[in-house]
């Protein structure tokens, strides 16, 4: 971290070089958070919060609670029998219960029960806060991932995504970063941008898109890099501009605004190195880069990692483009190779927070839109695969989400789905009351938190969501 | 809260103003068919209460409600619609039935459920929590026999009469005295006056015409045209008209209108959000902005223009050239895709928020909460909608003729016959399954099924996809037209369409009609009768709202601020008698868009300078400058920043009209914004970086943020760069450069300031670039190949020149047979692969920026351990020679590659060298990210993979002062 340090320095250096700009009282009340200028400055939280910036770990398509973190031993009893009871809707037809194909066995002092798809997240057991009751409203992945990311399931309704909503009301801690990135890798999940998009509230707050495949750094965010121009020059040229503004206000009062921009200018020279930096994770050690493992996943979770730790509020780490976790067919197969691929970035991620101290105040949340069956997903002309086999479909019934830090507890199992795992029956949680949860421990009332737009007070719960307190410490 | 009185109810309310709104609501109740025969509520609702019995409900009922009831039955998200935290929502009931009976208490439908009673329909209540005591429910029942008493405190609380509204009332005309002056200042000085704050002065004449051609064209004004208006011998009385009228008459005025207008018709050339294989663009939305682009430019009247807006097709004769005002019916038919329900929503919410700054859409799912909207005239004016469809997409241009048409068309034909060739089959077969439908291919196709649907789509999305690209067809227009045979809409309780209540019948909003009832409509959908309605001269809000828009678009602000919101959430105006003296001389004047501008700028209001003397006294009064004692310094919007840039450059295409364009990704077009290609799902995120309108609804104000994201895209978008680097290079050596530049950017001479800025920028980045030298990339890096000589230390170092995917080489390919120059590359990570022999070594290249005292750090990994011969790494500076040099041992994967300190003049170079070691090069894959740090802390640290990057494509000195000018606040701002 000495780089770091000393690059802040640097950047205050060069600043201040030519043509300084005076501090005035306007620029410090911008610095300070007056939003109607700087809509990133810092906001004020309704009451004091648990958690200060989450990270969202979006295990897109639909990941297996039954194959994961929901224990059924019902299952492997009742293998290839008829589910009793009248079957649940779900997207495509399904058939008999169908065990897992991976192991299950008890993890930590609270005695998690997981199965061997995540290992070494599982190994983490006690700092875990796993929801087996998550439901949602339908089987679909659009409005799933609608209503996981805005909180409103129809496609078509324009509401802001949870992280433009949380960077709305916390503003950034680092104004020479996006107070929200997405990061994806390969290309955008279904419903493309939507999922990170603010809506009617203004541009300030959408997500940055990262494609995380790339590995050129000055690819990942647009015009970080000067093309035509070495530093040196660059810092001239800025220096000219801000001289010129400076001439052109003349000793008179300034306009807010053109002070403003003359503020956005240096911060955005600050970010050119700072976002580099910040996505270069060739700067950590040896030992932390192979914590995460010399992977995609490893990258960007060290990446998400990073940009938390320079005060990013709201990160969002896809599995990948389109819907990864959508194993309709060989879960075995499917499940297993995603979960090989997220596991230990995911337990390096949360071991790394930990011992630095960060998952106090970080809440990380994972897990996909909604889950699956724990019955076998069949071939059905015209909706499948004909070669469909020893999969499970979409089920919004009942399935599993975790958090870890920000304020959950951690080593809680809370909320049941039925005894084959199919619907939530035991303090079920709606994604509304989800987003409830994740508002209160970030310090607001999701009751409180609107942003006024046509004619009304929105909200990101809209007119529901209850916050869950047993998941609080 | 509030629905469509009888006239007798609205009379009764307009001559006892303190009637309690319950009387309306209960008396409206007959008129609820789904509801059992009303008991004789009215009467004893009428009833004032007695003190004893208002104690007995504070007493005994509030704490049972509040403990039992109200956690789920509480304002609009209560259950099943009954609200029972407020009178009337005991009087209305849920949304199927009454559930007070105040003749028989013990009979009412609560009561029973209170009581568990088990009736069939009626559940149990409280559905949490314990049941209700035998006491409690007594209680319950000799309240509700009381007539359900409740304080009026509780109602006093909801407000006033919403009809009473400021914009309900009908537009007042206003007067003026006789030396009033002009009508806008005559009204802003008088609140000015009465307030005390002090009007700026009048801006200059410069600021004033580059103000004007921002206002009115969206364009930076030039140079000569300055000039002459500052030198005009004409008084200002004179020459200031005659500008504004000349500017209004150019072309340009149009295309900036239009794109205004465009934010309030959530303007987008797709659809929105579709599934693979189809074809989200809507090929023909260009029609309809070409059609405002020249509804603007010829002033067509305010009132037509949305009533083209609306119904172009009841009202345009389709064989006359008239047929070009269908175009028109973009407004509605260029709404986001989705279910029926949200197409209808949108357009509804469209309509009456862009043209009568209405939220009608809160009354979908319950009467308006602050609005005199209810549920019922929603859905009125949804039915509407319901009943106008976009199936056709009649021709209106000029058919594009000529053999390359023919080639499009003969090409089309084979896409097309894909889809028949596909459907003929598919077809055949489901004729003979269902021989009764064979003689009605529409009904045969419906029973396509899913995988056959899904493959048949795939294929009509690639020939929408084809008309699409080709972009060969005759303009048309995508229209609307009513139903053969109206449906009738009913109330969707709740918004949910699988619950249907009262029938709503097509008519007009009854607060904005005549007489403030409305009559049913009878023509078709009622489409052009909702259209006459909006723009009926005695509508109160459809004037008001484009005066205040158009107010906002040259101030910055409305003089209403909720520029789509002009109900009881919304402000008030600043400004209340010149908004209606506004509204109604725009009427007056034939509904001139044209002259309301030129009323607006010929006002001293709009000409003040954007500083005022007397700033600091003015802002304690008004720190917001509601009263107009200043002009609003705006930041160009991007549109205007763009076009802005283009054109000071010389850059700009000025061709109109037409099919969309891409502007921010390359190659990106050179024509205006307006004509830019609009994605509504997937946005370029760098217009609303800029505060760009949300294409996915209706927009009343942009958003003004400045965040660093707009920075970095002046400063180091290859657009901005381009604008610079061509706007230098218009100009020569021979001539004043500086004063060349200046004009053209500021349409102004430069200060001799700003010439001792200019010539000591040059200057420096002149001879700092020529110490350079020739560089390969814009870093402190280079990547190449060659030798360091042994002996001397001399390094001979040779840049790679070829640069494919990403990666730094010799030839355009590599490896090849037999040349050892093909084997040498470097990519982002710092892989590379030295040459055959030493004299081919890899090399990487720093420069130090500055005098430096730096470390070296960094380790080169080989991963083909045990293979070949390892290499050997070197590390030699211009001045020193080689200060390092080791081999890594082939039985080893990495070498640490560490020099504690180092001393390097500028521009000095630290060369880093890897030698394939003793003429083997077999298995030498390497990766090496060497860094180095400033000991001394001043500088970030330096590393190759962060810095990795292509071919410069240096600045010059005259460009980066260009493109510096277009970074200014004095080009960025309208003073």
């Amino acid at each position: 971290m000495n780089g770091y340090t000393s690059r802040r320095q640097f950047l205050q250096r060069a600043g201040m070089g030519m043509g300084a700009i005076g501090l005035s009282p306007l620029l410090s009340a911008l610095q300070a958070g007056d939003r109607s200028l700087n809509p990133l400055a810092p906001g004020k939280t309704h009451f004091a919060p648990r958690a200060k910036r989450v990270i969202h770990i979006f295990a897109n398509g639909g990941p297996s609670q039954v194959d994961s973190f929901d224990y059924k031993p019902s299952l492997a009893k009742y293998d290839g029998k008829e589910m009793p009871g009248d079957g649940l809707k779900t997207e495509r037809k399904t058939g008999a219960l169908m065990k897992s194909p991976f192991n299950f066995s008890q993890h930590g002092q609270c005695g998690l029960w997981a199965s061997d798809l995540f290992p070494k997240v599982s190994a983490m057991a006690d700092d875990l806060c796993v929801i087996n009751s998550m439901y949602a409203n339908v089987p679909n992945h659009e409005p799933s991932l609608m209503l996981m990311n805005t909180g409103a399931e129809r496609v078509n309704l324009v509401r802001p995504s949870v992280g433009s909503w949380i960077t709305y009301g916390l503003g950034t801690e680092n104004e020479n970063l996006p107070g929200f990135v997405s990061l994806c890798p390969g290309g955008v999940p279904i419903v493309e941008t939507q999922n990170w998009r603010s809506a009617f509230l203004p541009g300030a707050y959408q997500g940055a898109h990262i494609d995380t495949k790339n590995t050129l750094i000055s690819k990942l965010i647009p015009d970080i890099r000067n093309p035509r121009m070495p530093r040196e020059l660059q810092r001239r040229q800025l220096d000219l501009i801000q001289e010129m503004n400076r001439q052109d206000a003349g000793d008179g009062t300034i306009d807010p605004a053109a002070e403003a921009r003359m503020h956005s200018l240096e911060l955005a020279y600050k970010m050119q190195i700072e976002a580099t930096d910040a996505f270069n994770v060739e700067r950590e050690p040896a030992h932390v880069r192979e914590l995460y493992g010399d992977t995609l996943h490893g990258r960007q979770m060290l990446i998400a990692r990073r940009l938390v730790e320079r005060g990013v509020r709201f990160v969002q780490v896809w599995h990948g483009a389109g819907q990864p976790w959508d194993s309709h067919s060989e879960i075995a197969k499917g499940h297993g190779k995603l979960g090989a691929e997220a596991d230990q970035p995911i337990a390096a991620l949360l071991f790394d927070l930990k011992q630095r101290g960060l998952l106090e105040d970080t809440l990380v949340i994972w897990g996909g839109e909604f889950g699956r069956t724990p019955t076998v997903e069949l071939p059905t002309p015209g909706a499948n695969d004909a070669n469909t086999k020893m999969g499970r479909d979409h089920n919004h019934h009942g399935f599993t989400m975790w958090m870890a830090g920000g304020g959950t507890k951690g080593g809680l199992q809370y909320g049941k789905t039925d005894e084959f795992g199919f619907k939530a029956v035991e303090n079920p949680m709606h994604v509304h009351d989800l987003h409830a949860t994740i508002l209160h421990l970030l310090g607001f009332d999701h009751e409180k938190l609107t942003y006024r737009y046509a004619g009304r007070d929105f909200r990101l719960t809209d007119v529901h969501g209850h916050v869950f307190h047993d998941l609080i410490a | 809260m509030f629905r469509t009185p009888s006239f007798s109810c609205l009379a009764l309310l307009l001559l006892i103003p303190s009637v309690p709104l319950a009387t309306l609501r209960a008396a409206d109740e007959a008129a609820k068919p789904a509801a059992p025969a009303p008991a004789a509520i009215p009467e004893t609702a009428k009833v004032a209460f007695s003190a004893e019995q208002i104690e007995f409900f504070e007493t005994e009922v509030r704490p049972l409600l509040a403990e039992s009831c109200l956690d789920c039955h509480t304002g609009t998200a209560a259950k099943v619609g009954l609200e029972l935290n407020h009178r009337e929502g005991w009087l209305s009931g849920s949304d199927y039935r009454k559930v007070v009976d105040l003749e028989k208490p013990g009979e009412s439908v609560l009561i029973k459920a209170v009581l568990h009673s088990g009736e069939k329909d009626i559940p149990s209540m409280p559905e949490k929590g314990e049941k209700l005591s035998a006491d409690a429910v007594a209680k319950l029942t000799t309240w509700i026999g009381m007539g359900l008493p409740w304080p009026a405190y509780d109602e006093a609380e909801k407000g006033n009469d919403p009809s009473q509204h400021w914009s309900f009332q009908p537009v007042e005309p206003g007067t003026l005295p006789a030396d009033a002056g002009h009508p806008i200042d005559y009204f802003v000085s008088k609140s000015r006056t009465k307030a005390g704050v002090i009007p700026a002065d009048r801006a200059d004449r410069y600021t004033l015409y580059r103000r004007a051609h921002f206002a009115l064209l969206g364009l930076p004004p030039q140079y000569e045209g300055a000039k002459g208006f500052i030198e005009d011998p004409k008084k200002h009385a004179e020459a200031w008209p005659a500008l504004v009228d000349q500017l209004l008459a150019s072309p340009a005025y149009g295309e900036r209108w239009a794109r205004l207008w465009m934010d309030v018709a959530r303007y987008a050339d797709t659809k929105g959000y579709e599934g693979a294989g189809t074809e989200r663009r809507f090929i023909y939305s260009y029609t309809y902005r070409d059609w405002l682009i020249r509804s603007m430019n010829e002033d067509l009247p305010y009132d037509q223009f949305l009533l083209y807006q609306l119904a172009a097709e009841q009202i345009v004769d389709p064989a006359s050239p008239d047929k070009k005002h269908l175009a028109a019916l973009g407004f509605l038919s260029l709404s986001k895709n989705g279910s029926q329900d949200e197409i209808l929503d949108d357009r509804v919410d469209t309509t009456f928020r862009g043209t009568m700054a209405l939220t009608v859409s809160c009354a979908k799912c319950h009467d308006h909460k602050f609005d005199p909207i209810s549920t019922k005239e929603y859905y009125s004016l949804y039915g509407i909608f319901l009943n106008s469809l976009t199936q056709d997409t009649p021709v209106i241009g000029e058919p594009r003729l000529g053999p390359e048409y023919d080639k499009y068309l003969a090409e089309l034909a084979v896409v097309q016959k894909e889809v028949d060739d596909f459907l003929k089959p598919v077809l055949e077969k489901l004729a003979k399954e269902h021989p009764d439908l064979a003689a009605q291919p529409d009904k045969l196709k419906a029973k396509i099924d899913r995988e056959d649907r899904r493959k048949l789509s795939n294929l009509e999305g690639k020939v929408q996809k084809f008309i699409a690209d080709a972009g060969m067809e005759a303009d048309k227009a995508i229209i609307l037209r009513d139903r053969d045979m109206p449906i009738n809409q009913h109330v969707f309780i709740r918004g949910n369409p699988g619950r249907r209540g009262v029938l709503a019948p097509r008519q007009f909003l009854a607060i904005a009609s005549e007489g403030g009832t409305s009559k049913e409509f009878t023509k078709g959908s009622g489409r052009l009768e909702m259209a006459k309605e909006i723009v009926r001269p005695g509508n109160p809000l459809t004037a008001r709202n484009i005066v205040n828009r158009v107010w906002m678009w040259h101030f910055g602000e409305g003089i209403v601020r909720t520029v789509d919101d002009f109900g009881l959430q919304g402000e008030h105006p600043d400004h209340p008698e010149l908004l209606d003296w506004l509204a109604h001389w725009f009427i007056e004047n034939d509904w001139s868009l044209k002259k309301l501008h030129h009323l607006i700028l010929t006002s001293e209001t709009w000409q003040q300078q954007s500083t005022n003397a007397k700033e600091t006294e003015n802002m304690l009064v008004d720190s917001e400058n509601r009263l107009l004692w200043k002009f609003n310094k705006k930041r160009l919007e991007l549109e205007q920043m763009r076009d802005g840039m283009l054109d000071v450059a010389g850059n700009l295409d000025r061709e109109m009209f037409g099919r969309p364009v891409n502007i921010l990704e390359p190659p990106y077009a050179n024509r205006r914004s307006v004509y830019a290609f609009i994605d509504r799902q997937n946005l370029n995120p760098t217009f609303r970086n800029f505060d760009f309108s949300n294409p996915q609804e209706t927009t009343g104000k942009r958003p003004s943020t400045t965040i660093p994201m707009q920075a970095l895209f002046t400063l180091n978008n290859p657009f901005v760069q381009d604008q610079g680097e061509v706007l230098a290079q218009k100009t020569t050596a021979a001539e004043d450069r500086i004063a060349a530049l200046h004009r053209a950017v500021f349409a102004k001479a430069p200060s001799e300031s700003d010439r001792q800025l200019a010539e000591s920028f040059v200057t420096a980045f002149e001879s700092e670039t020529s110490r350079m030298g020739k560089r390969q990339t814009n870093t402190e890096w280079s990547y190449g190949w060659g030798n360091v000589d042994e002996a001397t230390g001399k390094v001979t170092f040779q840049p790679f020149e070829h640069w494919v995917k990403e990666t730094w080489q010799v030839g355009k390919e590599r490896p090849l047979k037999n040349n050892p120059l093909s084997y040498l590359y470097v990519d982002a990570n710092g892989a590379g692969h030295p040459g055959y022999t030493e004299k081919e070594s890899l090399i990487y290249e720093w420069r130090a920026p500055a005098d430096l005292r730096v470390a070296v750090t960094g380790i080169l990994h080989r991963s083909n351990v045990g293979k070949g011969n390892g290499v050997r790494v070197k590390v030699a500076t211009s001045s020193g020679g080689i200060v390092f040099d080791k081999v890594l041992d082939p039985a080893k994967d990495k070498l640490e590659v560490t020099i504690p300190e180092l001393n390097v003049t500028s521009h000095e170079a630290v060369y880093f060298i890897v030698d394939p070691h003793e003429k083997n090069s077999s298995f030498d894959s390497i990766r090496w990210n060497p860094e180095l740090s400033d000991l001394d802390n001043k500088w970030p640290k330096w590393e190759l993979a962060e810095s990795y990057s292509g071919p410069a494509t240096p600045a010059s000195a005259w460009g980066a002062y260009a493109q510096a000018l277009l970074n200014t606040n004095r080009f960025l701002f309208v003073d």
